[in-house]
Order: C-alpha cells, then sequence, then structure tokens
C-alpha cells in the first residue's frame, strides 16, 4: 500500500515536474519526509535522482516535438556547471538565511510579475550570438502551429543561469525556477520552449550531486527505485501533455509553485533569521 | 534530415533507451525486493551512513538480486546527463560545430572536476 502511495505521488511529481521544467524534487521531498517520515537526508538524495528521472524521461518527447533548444542548452550548460561549482565552494562561506528572504522575494515579485504578463514571450531579435551559433528555432505554438522564435540577450542569459546555480546550491532548492524565469525574462523565450529546455539541463547537475550522494550510500534503492519508476511514468505523461496544453496554462501553474515556493522561502528564512 | 535534427534525432534515441534501461531494471529490482506488508519506509526514518560498497557487499552476501538489480538501474539512470553530454560534445565535433564542441567538452570538463573532487553540484 504504501509502496503504490509512493509510486503514485511520484507519478504525479514527474508529470507536474517535466511539465514547468523543475524537476520533481519539489513534490518527492516533503512527500518522503511528511508523509513517510523518511530522515531529509534520504529524502534530498531521492530527490536527486528524481530530477535526473524527470529530465531524462521528458527529454525525448520534448526534442522530438522540438520545445527543447539543444544547442542554447548547451550553451547555458556551461553557466550551470560553473555556477553550481561557485556555489559549493561558497556554501559554507555564507549564511543562508538572508538570502532565503532576499531571494524569497524576488520570487515572489517575479510570480506578481508574471501574473500581470499577456501572452507568451516571443521574440523576433535575434543576439548576435544566437546569429553565430545558430541558436534561434521553430516550435509547435499557439494550437500547434509552427512558430519561429529568436533568442534575445543571450550573455545576460548566461550569466543568470551562473547565478541560478550558484543560488540553488546556496539554498539547497531546485534550480529550475530561476532557470525557467531568466529564459523567459531575459531570453524572451517561449514559456514552453523555457520549461523544456530547463527540463533538459537540469539533469546534468543533479547527476553530478547524485554520483556524491550515491557513493556516500545515501541513495537507497528501496526509496529510489519506487519514486524513479514513477516519476519516469509521470514525464512520459507530461512530455505528451505539454505540447498540447495551452502556454498560459502552463504558466499559471508556473505561477502557483513559484508562489508556494517563494511563502516557503520566506519563512524558512525569518524563522532561521 | 538537416544536421540539427539528425543530432537531435540520436540525443533522443539515446536517452529513450537509457531511461526504459534504468527504469526497467529499477521496476524489476524493486518488485524482486519489495515488501508487501507494513511500511518499506520505516528504516529510513533515521540515518545511519553506510557506503555503497558496504551495501553492495551486504547484498550479495545475501545473494539480494533484487537489491544488486535495483543498484544497477540507479547507477544506469545517474550516468545517463553525463554520457548524454559526452554524446553531445561528439557529435557537434562530427559535424564540424567546433564552438558547441568546445562548449559541450567545457561542461564535461566542469563534470569531470566535480566527480574527481567529490564537489557536490
Amino acid at each position: 500500500m504504501f509502496g503504490l502511495i509512493l509510486i503514485f505521488i511520484s507519478i504525479f511529481a514527474g508529470f507536474l515536474g517535466s511539465l514547468l521544467g523543475l524537476g520533481g524534487g519539489i513534490i518527492v521531498v516533503p512527500a518522503l519526509t511528511l508523509l513517510f517520515g523518511v530522515d531529509i537526508k534520504y529524502a534530498v538524495a531521492a530527490s536527486l535522482i528524481s530530477i535526473i528521472a524527470t529530465s531524462s524521461g521528458a527529454a525525448a518527447g520534448f526534442i522530438k516535438d522540438h520545445l527543447t533548444n539543444l544547442r542554447l542548452a548547451v550553451l547555458l550548460e556551461v553557466g550551470t556547471v560553473s555556477g553550481a561549482m561557485v556555489g559549493f565552494l561558497l556554501a559554507s562561506l555564507i549564511s543562508s538565511s538572508q538570502l532565503f528572504i532576499i531571494f524569497g522575494s524576488f520570487l515572489l515579485l517575479s510570480a506578481i510579475m508574471l501574473l500581470r504578463k499577456k501572452g507568451d514571450s516571443l521574440s523576433m531579435n535575434d543576439h548576435p550570438w544566437s546569429k553565430k551559433l545558430k541558436l534561434a528555432g521553430t516550435y509547435p505554438g499557439h494550437k500547434g502551429v509552427i512558430t519561429e522564435y529568436k533568442v534575445e540577450n543571450v550573455p545576460l542569459g548566461l550569466i543568470a543561469m551562473f547565478f541560478a546555480e550558484t543560488l540553488s546550491a546556496l539554498l539547497g532548492i531546485g534550480s529550475g525556477i530561476f532557470k525557467v524565469l531568466a529564459m523567459d525574462g531575459a531570453m524572451k523565450l517561449p514559456m514552453k520552449v523555457s520549461s523544456a529546455t530547463s527540463n533538459f539541463m537540469i539533469g546534468v547537475t543533479a547527476s553530478a550531486s547524485a554520483g556524491a550522494y550515491f557513493l556516500r550510500g545515501d541513495i537507497r534503492p528501496e526509496i529510489a527505485c519506487p519514486v524513479s519508476v514513477g516519476i519516469i511514468m509521470g514525464s512520459w505523461i507530461g512530455a505528451r501533455v505539454m505540447p498540447r496544453m495551452p502556454a498560459a496554462t502552463i504558466r499559471k501553474i508556473f505561477v502557483a509553485v513559484l508562489l508556494i515556493v517563494s511563502v516557503q522561502m520566506i519563512m524558512k528564512g525569518l524563522k532561521h533569521g | 534530415m538537416d544536421k540539427l535534427m539528425s543530432l537531435e534525432f540520436k540525443i533522443a534515441k539515446f536517452l529513450r533507451i537509457g531511461v526504459l534501461v534504468a527504469g526497467l531494471l529499477m521496476l524489476i529490482g524493486w518488485l524482486a525486493s519489495f515488501q508487501w506488508s507494513g511500511n518499506p519506509l520505516e528504516k529510513f526514518h533515521s540515518y545511519s551512513q553506510l557506503p555503497v560498497f558496504l551495501h553492495l557487499e551486504l547484498a550479495l552476501m545475501d545473494e539480494n538480486w533484487g537489491i544488486l538489480i535495483s543498484y544497477a538501474g540507479l547507477l544506469a539512470l545517474i550516468s545517463l546527463p553525463v554520457m548524454r553530454a559526452l554524446l553531445t560534445m561528439i557529435l557537434f565535433i562530427k559535424q564540424k560545430e567546433f564552438i558547441l564542441a568546445g562548449v559541450a567538452a567545457l561542461v564535461v570538463i566542469g563534470l569531470l572536476i566535480s566527480f574527481t573532487f567529490g564537489i557536490e553540484l
């Protein structure tokens, strides 16, 4: 019974994680700790596995549907990997309680700005780097119509990825939220392209961390296997549903998750402040 | 098929097969060692650190094939994104896209450094 509940929760986590490009950790960690009473160390280790499972499970579908911008993802991964390394080095030096309040407030503000935003991002201005590396692409837009998009502010996006991952390491939260915000806000990518490209990237840094947890013995198959199997199934569903779902609906769900995470972060910062 | 589509097709195929293999190994391993009654996660209410090699040794001694297959699946899943980064680099080199191949190489080097130094990204 417990195993089945865990599988169903993981399916939902994989579905939501792949839909929004956030990974499944956002649901897996609270479910494991609050519902099953699992120690936080095992839960965090399982959440890394769930991010890899979401990322890899949905990637093939998103690539096939031309939602993932693979060339851009490869470029931005330089920012995420270097940002994660800097974050790891800074983590022991910086107190995270003020950071939780500052960036919780930043996410709250971003959620409000997104709520006020009308329509999806779609840029026709191609940055010189984007022209040089052929980063612009097409994706199935409104009602499946193949829509062309360009990529703005590539250097800013790269810097944003660096800070997204540094912050993620400092705050111990998934970096998907910051990544989607940066791609949507700075690079003006359509919401679906931002989610799918973020989904593609999050697996790489998670796998590097997961390697360390795996060797330490914190990734336990009794937890990680049912979670991963459920997540993979959920991410397959997410990859099938997302191309047909209106971008506005995905944005609304993203804003709702953003609001919950930002309030949680502010409360955590105030509690430890 | 143009260059980008061929590259995307190959990476998508690699990920699809990789996830399927890892997922099946984990499913078989989990079902083989599944505890059908009570809360199977009860023993994880408190944390005790034991390196993975000792877990594997214990499973081998007990001939617990379910756990061993599960670990194989987990290892396959964890290594997928790194293998994908490596494959992307190779494919860009093959297509003579040297700037993006260089960028992909930087990502792979960053990951290798983190593995070598035990950095938890």
